[in-house]
């Protein structure tokens, strides 16, 4: 590792890197205090910007919008108690009622190191723990890895929302759109009806541009929003963390943030997953239980240390196997694959130099939020109230920009559109899009690896249970597919039971 | 009413700037499209080619890109491009001599729609074998191909040049029947393939087995050449060529668009010349990229490209069923 770390150093601290990271750090927390913008719809819009940067700076400003996503959301939650981002609601609970005290600064405060200290925690166990699992990972075949690929898969049923069906069903979906292009075994043309710009499929970007950015504005179009009015009277405090609180913080932020990296590394799970089930953990050990919900620097600090300690840990199976713990990770793999960075060893070795900059500046990522956290909080929070007005033409500038320079062509901007408008449908049918995400980036891994098995075991389905690889990773299937079908089932219980007792205060009444 | 209107504005003002931003400069910087992966060997060699360009002219620089898409990303690059334009594009024997047999229709372009500009460099392809097989020499590969029933062969893509080179060898071999090609993604899987037991043969470039190679993981068998190689790490490995078997080595084209200006092309032409007669390019290809320089004519591209359809049109049955 060592070897790698001097060359890696040497490559990260250039000035252009730094800055790509300060320009990612202020835009990922602009974006997420906004409240209706999202961290994966930043990362989409600024995607293809990336694409003309080699893979260090690209990479390091996709993991500052993607790091201070992770705090910024927690602004509009503290001073207007709408959480910019969903991982953020869990720190509103105890962050507007401290903003509501009239400590304002000191709220945003703890967010802002309780975020950092998740965020290094978490760099740092990418940077010990990727090389290891790529170690495995190199020694995985064609079936080991469609089975890695079916687990992948099961990412879909954690992230459908309410109803599995309809997230199958958008993720078949994403499947079918991934088959447009050059079959990968036989290089005939599936899906292209003639039109030459298919045969090289369809962008991931171009694509994701349409599904949620487009998709958005045509949303907006359709609702009236009210201006959001912020007082920043509110955050004229003195900010003053007492040293009893900084006290207090210790215990949660190092369980949550331990929780947050191993909730990371579980594809399928979130941040929003992560935040919860700290701050739930921290109000169970702490001494002040009847805090929470009134105010809690326990609570702040629990949900916002593991909700960016997921930041690092997603990233570890994504480099190492390429498989996308998050939708906004899933962009990052196009980022490094446009750089010809593919997820595996080499990527700990040939390319070692260049992950192990990444990685580094993932630590670096944090620091830089932490000292824009702590200049710049107060611009950060005016931002919360920019009228949509303003917003929405910049948003639909940026998709448009963004889809013609993919390719410099207008067929891109097209294509764009017609994804734009396939959301708005979807979203009409209560279909989730994240699933279409997932199946179009795992569609191109899936399919080839599952024909090349069967290729070489001569048509044998045996080849995916051959060796010891294979039978742990369809002991992990089955047990992701059993809890999530477990979750879902109590879900349902819970919501059938509310509905019941909602009917029976009704009829009494 | 004056919401909207600021809303208008904004979009028309920030696309407007973006338009405005559109213009090129006016340097005379020559882009050069590699269309296949950008970590591969054609996009690395563009490359340096790229940084070493600054150092032969004032005037032009090569600016690299790889947009992996093959055939795809040449009929964008032909459908975008006129003669004159500041633009370059890679083709190889796959496009002009494997997909126009194969799959003309997937190519809207011809040889004609391009000037050749220089060679950037000759690969000798080699053939690898699981070293458990213990297959070291042709000798004991055609030994090897008389009493087995199935060769499985590792190759980057389903009908690429280690695809026919694959076909050809054992084809010509009289082996055409038993050969099976496992087509991976890339030529790096490829040479893995082999190494982790998925097949028993592999075809690659020399620098992509070269690691598996020195752990003990392959033999390399023999080179797709006329003579045993020459040079690196695979010296003395022998040539298919020195037992009659048909081959060809794997060459990256740099092409200008059609009727481009016969004294730009020359410019460019004395540019990639002055570029690979750089001793350091030299070494570098040899030692690190394990290619040779081979600058060529027009003529001897045209050969190249007519052997390889011969090749292609003999042993298609194989590779394409």
């Amino acid at each position: 590792m060592l070897e790698y770390i001097v060359p890696a150093t040497g490559l990260l601290f250039t000035l252009e890197n730094i800055l790509w990271i300060n320009i990612g750090v202020f835009v990922g927390s602009v974006f997420a205090a906004i409240p209706g913008l999202s961290v994966i719809l930043c990362v989409i819009l600024f995607l293809p910007v990336t694409y003309t940067m080699t893979a260090i700076p690209g990479m390091m400003f996709l993991l500052g919008i993607y790091c201070a996503g992770g705090y910024g959301g927690s602004v509009s939650a503290i001073l207007i108690n709408t959480p910019g981002t969903p991982h953020a609601a869990a720190t509103m609970l105890d962050g507007h009622p401290l903003s509501q005290q009239g400590r304002t600064k000191a709220a945003l405060k703890i967010a802002l190191y309780a975020s950092t200290f998740g965020g290094v925690f978490s760099a740092l166990m990418l940077l010990f723990l990727g090389p290891q699992v790529a170690k495995i990972a190199a020694q995985l075949g064609t079936p080991e890895y469609f089975m890695v690929c079916v687990f992948g898969l099961t990412i879909i049923a954690g992230v459908s929302g309410k109803s599995m069906i309809r997230g199958i069903i958008s993720a078949c979906l994403g499947l079918l759109i991934a088959c447009i292009g050059s079959d990968p075994m036989t290089s005939y043309d599936r899906f292209t009806f003639g039109v030459s710009r298919l045969y090289l499929g369809l962008d991931l970007a171009v694509c994701l541009i349409g599904l949620f950015a487009l998709v958005e504005i045509l949303a907006k179009a359709e609702k009236r929003l009210d201006a959001l009015h912020l007082d920043t009277r509110k955050i004229k405090d003195d900010g003053k963390i007492t040293k009893s609180e900084y006290k207090r913080m210790i215990r949660p932020v190092l369980l949550s943030s331990l929780i947050g990296v191993m909730v990371g590394i579980i594809p399928g799970t979130g941040a929003s997953e992560a935040s919860w089930f700290s701050y739930s953990q921290a109000k169970n050990m702490s001494k002040h239980p009847e805090e929470f919900g009134h105010g809690s620097v326990e609570g702040i600090a629990a949900a916002e240390s593991a909700n960016n300690a997921v930041t690092g840990a997603t990233l570890i199976p994504l480099l190492t196997l390429g498989i996308p713990g998050d939708g906004t990770v899933a962009l990052m793999l196009s980022a490094l694959m446009i750089n010809g960075l593919n997820p595996g060893l080499s990527l700990f070795t040939t390319d070692g130099d260049i992950m192990y900059a990444i990685m580094l500046g993932l630590i670096l990522v944090n620091i830089f939020m932490c000292i824009q956290g702590k200049f710049l909080t107060t611009l950060f929070a005016k931002v919360v109230s920019i009228p949509q007005e303003i917003l929405t033409p910049v948003i639909v500038i940026f998709c448009f920009a963004g889809a013609y320079s993919v390719n410099n062509n207008y067929f891109d901007v097209g294509v764009a559109l017609i994804f734009g408008a396939l959301a708005w449908i979807l979203r009409k049918l209560d279909m989730p899009p994240v699933p279409i995400l997932l199946g179009l980036v795992l569609g191109k891994m899936t399919e080839p690896h599952f024909r090349r098995a069967l290729l070489i075991s001569n048509g044998d389905p045996a080849i995916f249970f051959s060796s010891i690889y294979c039978l742990i990773f369809l002991a992990l299937i089955i047990v992701a597919v059993a809890t999530i079908i477990r979750g879902k089932l109590n879900d349902q219980k819970k919501e059938r039971a509310a509905a019941a007792a909602a009917a029976n205060v009704h009829e009494e009444e | 009413m004056k919401k909207r209107l600021l809303s208008l504005s904004l979009a028309t003002v920030m696309g407007l700037s973006l338009l405005a931003g559109c213009s090129s400069g006016g340097k005379e910087s020559w882009k050069v499209t590699c269309p296949w992966a950008p970590s591969g060997v054609a996009a690395v060699v563009s490359q340096k080619a790229a940084e070493m360009s600054t150092k032969y002219s004032e005037n032009t620089t090569l600016v690299a890109e790889a947009i992996q898409g093959d055939a795809a990303t040449v009929n964008t690059w032909v459908a975008d491009t006129e003669a004159n334009d500041t633009e370059l594009v890679f083709v190889g024997e796959g496009l002009l001599s494997i997909t126009s047999i194969l799959d003309p229709a997937k190519m809207q372009f011809t040889y004609e729609d391009f000037e050749y500009v220089e060679n950037l460099y000759s690969s000798i392809f080699v053939l690898s074998a699981d070293a458990e097989l213990n297959v070291k020499t042709i000798a004991d590969l055609e030994a090897y191909v008389e009493g087995t029933s199935e060769i499985s062969v590792a190759v980057n893509g389903a009908t690429g040049s280690e695809a026919f080179l694959a076909a050809a060898l054992f084809g010509s071999m009289g082996a055409g029947d038993k050969v099976k090609l496992t087509p991976y993604q890339s030529a790096a899987e490829a040479a893995q393939a082999v190494a982790k037991g998925e097949t028993s043969f592999a075809v690659s470039h020399q620098s992509q087995i070269l690691e598996t190679a020195q752990q003990g993981g392959v033999n390399v068998v023999c080179a797709f050449d006329e003579k045993a190689i020459e040079h690196g790490p695979f010296e003395g490995v022998e040539g298919v060529g020195e037992y009659g078997y048909p081959y060809f080595r794997n060459r990256c084209f740099v092409m200008a668009r059609a009727g481009t200006d016969a004294e730009k092309v020359s410019a460019l032409k004395d540019l990639y010349d002055q570029i690979l007669a750089d001793e350091e390019v030299v070494t570098w290809l040899q030692d690190t990229m394990l290619l040779e320089v081979d600058t060529m004519s027009k003529e001897d591209v045209e050969a190249h490209v007519e052997n390889v359809k011969n090749i292609v049109n003999e042993y298609k049955d194989i590779v394409a069923g």
